[in-house]
């Protein structure tokens, strides 16, 4: 495509929190100097800066972009926020990732901060104006919403129970025990989860992830400079995202089509046929439970209702087959959104590193993946990282 | 196609009227926490250094926005400067008059590089106020100051 290979080469993250103390801006700058000094660069060394943080209800300062722009070592530089929703995450190395494929920038930091907490009564409050102004918003929906309403599709097409899924509460909580940022690592079980308060049927409270403050950076390098910076550079060999219509109720809720597609456009620039072989580990988002199943469906991990037996199995285990949310995902380390997804890519990134310490999977994983999915369960960004 | 009669009836299936029903509880921050005590405390303003850039943020941040520096040394710099530039206020937000206009001014401390936007006190003469004139902050009294922006009255001129 006459587009220049781009590679990861530092990583930082913040402590995912109920509530920081620090200020969105203080946040954003703790992750980006400590990715920055992970790799020994400083600030002089970034040509371009891209910012990935969701709606600006959630921090409650609008132009949110520009506000946390000198936390992110924005000033006197290209710098660029981008939002798509709880896919943002992961589409922030996508944002990074055209800055230096296009050759337009050598290095470029890229930041993800959320700082939900200043959002009250809660950040639901918020997720309200997402909705249909004229046939939706006037029931007073909460998010929980759509998802409870998916999820029981989900387990209706598929014949799935509400066990099955709490499985990956409990596989990605306990996960999360062993990451230093996570928010709530937890060994918890089964019943634990079915026995949890009952938020909106068939919604338990232990089926969903923490509303987060928090912040993740990574610096992206072209090829000629990370190979200069890095003896493990890790690289972005495939990026797709794709958008499905905000008339939810048209769609199938059982399969997230949107995911496929955009991890199929990930896929043909990768050169992966067959994901479920190729793909060695994954971070697909999982804010509920059953989303991590949805998704690894959606990513062709799995045939269409397999992922849950493929959990029990323990297949997704972190010493399975096929790692799944290894690092605790937004079950166990917490939904900061944008942070969030930008986690992800840095577990895959210290996981094809051979730096994820006690996460470590087993058996030196040489591809990997990170999914987010955003908007009115609309969007589907994907990464494909290679070592 | 425009809307074009005047909107009185609102539940006519034209319109609905809606809210987003959240209000917000934000954090000082680390450096912002410092600030705002030491105005509570101590009726006096802080601000950070970065030697490396020959900066000093008032109010104070924990990292330098040029270099990335971290900063953690605290200083004083006291509560007087000058007018960097004003303006005077005739509206209110919902586009009422005010019945005394009020003078915003922007406010460049001591010889740090930063600024306090804020009003000047009520009693100023107008004929008086000049952008480079020197002022001083008026504090509310120490025991009733909360540590926020409002424990500043305004700035008059000295």
């Amino acid at each position: 495509m006459g587009m220049r290979k781009v590679a990861i080469v530092g990583a930082g993250i913040t402590k995912f929190v109920r509530r920081a103390q620090e200020t969105g801006k203080e946040l954003s700058w703790q992750a980006s100097k400590m990715a920055l000094d992970s790799c020994e660069l400083t600030l002089d060394d970034v040509d371009m800066v891209t910012m990935g943080t969701a709606p600006d209800a959630f921090d409650g300062v609008h132009m949110k972009g520009e506000y946390l722009a000198d936390g992110a070592g924005g000033i006197g530089k290209p710098y660029m926020r981008h939002f798509v929703g709880g896919g943002t995450g992961v589409f922030s190395p996508i944002h990074g990732w055209f800055h230096v494929a296009s050759g337009m920038a050598d290095i470029c930091l890229v930041v993800a901060e959320e700082k939900m907490s200043s959002c009250h009564p809660h950040p639901q409050g918020a997720f309200l104006t997402i909705f249909d102004h004229t046939t939706e918003q006037p029931l007073m929906p909460t998010l929980i919403w759509i998802f409870a309403l998916e999820m029981n599709r989900y387990m209706e097409t598929y014949g799935i129970s509400k066990a099955d899924i709490a499985r990956v509460s409990v596989k990605n909580k306990h996960n999360a025990m062993d990451h230093p940022a996570a928010q709530i690592p937890q060994e918890i079980t089964v019943e634990d989860v079915l026995n949890s308060e009952t938020l909106c049927w068939p919604v338990n409270r232990l089926d969903i992830s923490p509303a987060s403050d928090g912040a993740a950076a990574i610096v992206l390098a072209s090829e000629r400079v990370a190979r200069r910076i890095t003896d493990k550079p890790v690289w972005i060999d495939g990026i797709g995202f794709s958008i499905d219509t905000a008339y939810w109720a048209t769609r199938d809720l059982a399969y997230p089509r949107y995911v496929e597609t955009a991890a199929r456009m990930a896929y043909d620039m990768a050169g992966i046929k067959e994901p479920h072989k190729e793909i060695h580990i994954a971070e697909p988002y999982d804010p509920f439970d059953y989303k991590e199943l949805h998704h690894m469906e959606g990513l062709q991990l799995c045939k269409r209702g397999e992922a849950a037996r493929l959990t029990a199995d323990g297949v997704t285990a972190r010493d399975g087959n096929m790692p799944i949310c290894p690092s605790g995902g937004a079950l166990g380390v917490g939904n900061p959104i944008a942070a969030t997804g930008l986690m992800k890519i840095i577990e895959i990134f210290l996981q094809l590193r051979g730096e994820a310490g006690k996460r470590q999977v087993p058996g030196d994983p040489r591809c990997g993946l990170a999914q987010a999915w955003g908007d009115l369960m609309q969007m589907g960004t994907v990464v494909v990282m290679r070592k | 196609m425009a809307i074009t009669e005047k909107i009185n009836n609102t539940t006519v299936p034209t319109f609905w009227e809606g809210e987003i029903p959240v209000r917000y509880v934000y954090t000082y921050g680390l450096a912002g926490e410092k600030f705002f005590r030491a105005v509570k405390d101590k009726g006096t303003f802080l601000g950070t250094r970065c030697e490396d850039c020959d900066i000093t943020f008032v109010p104070p941040k924990i990292y330098c926005d040029r270099c990335f520096n971290k900063l953690d040394k605290y200083i004083d710099v006291g509560i007087t400067g000058y007018v960097e530039t004003f303006t005077i206020t005739f509206h209110n937000m919902d586009g009422s008059e005010k019945k005394v206009p009020r003078v915003l001014a922007m406010i460049r401390i001591g010889d740090t590089d930063g600024g306090i936007i804020h009003y000047l006190d009520e009693s100023i003469d107008y004929e008086q106020i000049a952008i480079g004139m020197p002022v001083k902050a008026v504090l509310k009294p120490k025991g009733q100051r909360k540590g926020s922006i409002e424990d500043i009255v305004g700035f008059k001129a000295v």
